[in-house]
């Protein structure tokens, strides 16, 4: 049985005088053992799956099957949901005792997960005192002294500089390594989904692929053409001729990707003030595709 | 107990709460009685003067704020997150909820027996077995009135709005509640709206455990305000019970 077993779930949002919000419909996923990435536009539903699975938000139909009891389960919000006029360790504290940990086993736990996270120093600080980077930390170390099966991510990187994020993901893949644990991150930064060994694409409540960063790489072939134009008119006129010679193209904003392509497409090509790039497919062509022009995995 | 041990120590650190709690209901007392304890005379059948009758009213007003304090922290952890982290715990939602009337309660008994202990200065004398009816009313006003405020806190977003919806509420049940002046003795439609006041019936439990009035029942006393703290409990109870599933 799967840590996240989740089975066509409907989750529609109904607000009085307003249009009813579908935000997840006929979605499943299963997920064990592994870190699974969710990649998606804003509205794509990302934060609605977190909250069924956390059982904060209750699926209009289908089945959330739980192998183990929400001991297991933690969450890491987008802004730590620590008491900032507490200490790092009273926190970590309150956090054992919500999950029904006993005291001595708790400060066991904090001990080896601070100084895994590089917090041990800090224990004794209020939050408050605390920078971002480190309170990001402390809030890891919150959801992790539970020893969680499942550990929910949602967009834990948020507001923090790029030595903060290289060192949260440090701590993290250390933590990982001797927890294991199922990991569930939802993000909008591309190098952080890289991370994952599955990388789940969603749109408007549906996932639209699901594989890993390689495999979904490879799905547009070898290379990727890439044509960026400066007006709408010449963007029609590239896509025109693109299609009159048989090649598939998907339009993002005022560029057009060309899956597995070759430098020879170019020939004839009518636009004038284009930038071309043929390169390896990264996964944000592949999120750029998917998310903007559709496909069901 | 871990998160009551929480709110105890934010108790700790943010003395200015304390200050606010007590030093306000202090300051009104003092105002008031000032004004008008020559012109009243005796009160509450004659067993007592104008300025240790309201006493046990300012007590109450001291429990009033320090609960309206411990609600509003339910829309600081909202905000801040704590709230979210607890709600997806294996903690029961009751537990939750009864952790912070647990500690709210306990931080503003503290406070109200600050200002209870001046009553032997104004010459009331005290008992233990009157000092411990006192609070036992106190602890039964606060259970309910941090229920109330938790059940309010996740109805109303914001602080700004909490406060003003909980003032609107609180104080004209506090001024009609026998707090300032004998319900027996108050005009006919007043003495009406007092009598439907669970807050004037909790006055009315306090009074009579320190033997400062026999002006009403204490059995009807001490049963409207014993439901009124258990509504008052079951009320927060479910509110944040509820807000566990939001859909």
């Amino acid at each position: 049985m799967s840590a996240i077993d989740l089975r066509d779930l409907r989750v529609v949002y109904r607000r009085k005088g307003e249009a009813d919000r579908v935000a997840l419909d006929g979605f499943s996923l299963e997920a064990d053992n592994e870190m699974l990435a969710l990649l998606g536009p804003n509205g794509s539903g990302k934060s609605t799956l977190m909250g069924v699975i956390a059982q904060t938000i209750r699926p209009e139909s289908g089945e959330v099957i739980e192998p183990k009891s929400r001991c297991g389960l933690c969450v890491v919000f987008q802004t730590p949901a620590l008491d900032a006029l507490l200490t790092v360790r009273e926190n970590l504290l309150i956090a054992g005792a919500l999950h029904g940990i006993d005291r001595a086993t708790t400060k066991v736990r904090i001990e080896s997960i601070s100084h895994e996270l590089g917090i041990g120093d800090r224990l004794h600080e209020q939050v408050r005192h605390l920078s971002g980077g480190l309170a990001r930390r402390a809030d890891l170390a919150r959801a992790l002294v539970p020893h969680p099966s499942v550990l929910l991510l949602d967009e834990p990187t948020t507001g923090l500089d790029i030595d903060a994020r290289r060192s949260f993901w440090e701590s993290m893949s250390r933590v990982r390594a001797r927890l294991g644990m199922t990991v569930l991150l939802a993000t909008h930064l591309i190098d952080e989904a890289e991370r994952a060994e599955r990388v789940l694409m969603m749109r408007e409540g549906h996932r639209v692929c699901l594989d890993t960063p390689e495999a979904l790489r490879h799905s547009l072939g070898e290379r990727v053409l890439r044509i960026s134009v400066s007006d709408d008119a010449e963007l029609e006129a590239v896509g025109s001729w693109l299609s009159g010679k048989g090649l598939m193209s998907h339009r993002v904003d005022r560029m057009l990707i060309v899956p597995d392509a070759g430098a020879e497409y170019l020939e004839g090509c009518p636009a004038v003030s284009a930038a071309f790039t043929l390169a390896p497919p990264s996964l944000e062509d592949v999120y750029s595709i998917r998310t903007h022009t559709g496909g069901t995995a | 107990m871990a998160l009551c041990k929480r709110e105890l120590i934010r108790q700790v650190r943010q003395p200015s709460r304390v200050v606010a709690s007590v030093a306000t209901p202090m300051l009104i007392w003092l105002f008031i009685v000032g004004g008008f304890s020559k012109a009243v005379g005796e009160v509450g059948g004659g067993r007592s003067n104008l300025t240790a009758y309201t006493i046990p009213g300012m007590a109450s007003l001291t429990v009033m704020f320090a609960s309206i304090f411990a609600a509003i922290s339910l829309i600081q952890d909202r905000h801040d997150g704590v709230l979210r982290a607890a709600l997806v715990s294996p903690a029961p939602g009751w537990s939750i909820a009864l952790s912070k009337i647990g500690a709210g309660s306990l931080l503003a008994l503290i406070q109200a027996l600050i200002v209870l202990l001046t009553l032997p200065l104004l010459g009331v004398e005290l008992t233990p077995v009157g000092v411990l009816g006192a609070i036992a009313a106190l602890a039964c006003i606060s259970c309910a009135l941090i229920g109330l405020g938790l059940a309010m806190a996740w109805i109303v977003d914001s602080s700004q709005g909490f406060h003003g919806v909980m003032n609107a509420l609180l104080m004209p049940m506090w001024l009609l509640s026998g707090a300032m002046f004998p319900v027996e003795e108050a005009a006919g439609w007043l003495r009406v709206v007092a009598l439907l006041n669970p807050l004037t019936w909790a006055h009315t439990a306090m009074r009579n455990a320190l033997g400062m009035s026999d002006e009403l029942s204490p059995l009807i006393a001490w049963s409207v305000t014993l439901g009124f703290a258990v509504f008052g409990v079951m009320l927060g109870t479910w509110a944040i019970s509820r807000s566990r599933q939001t859909s």
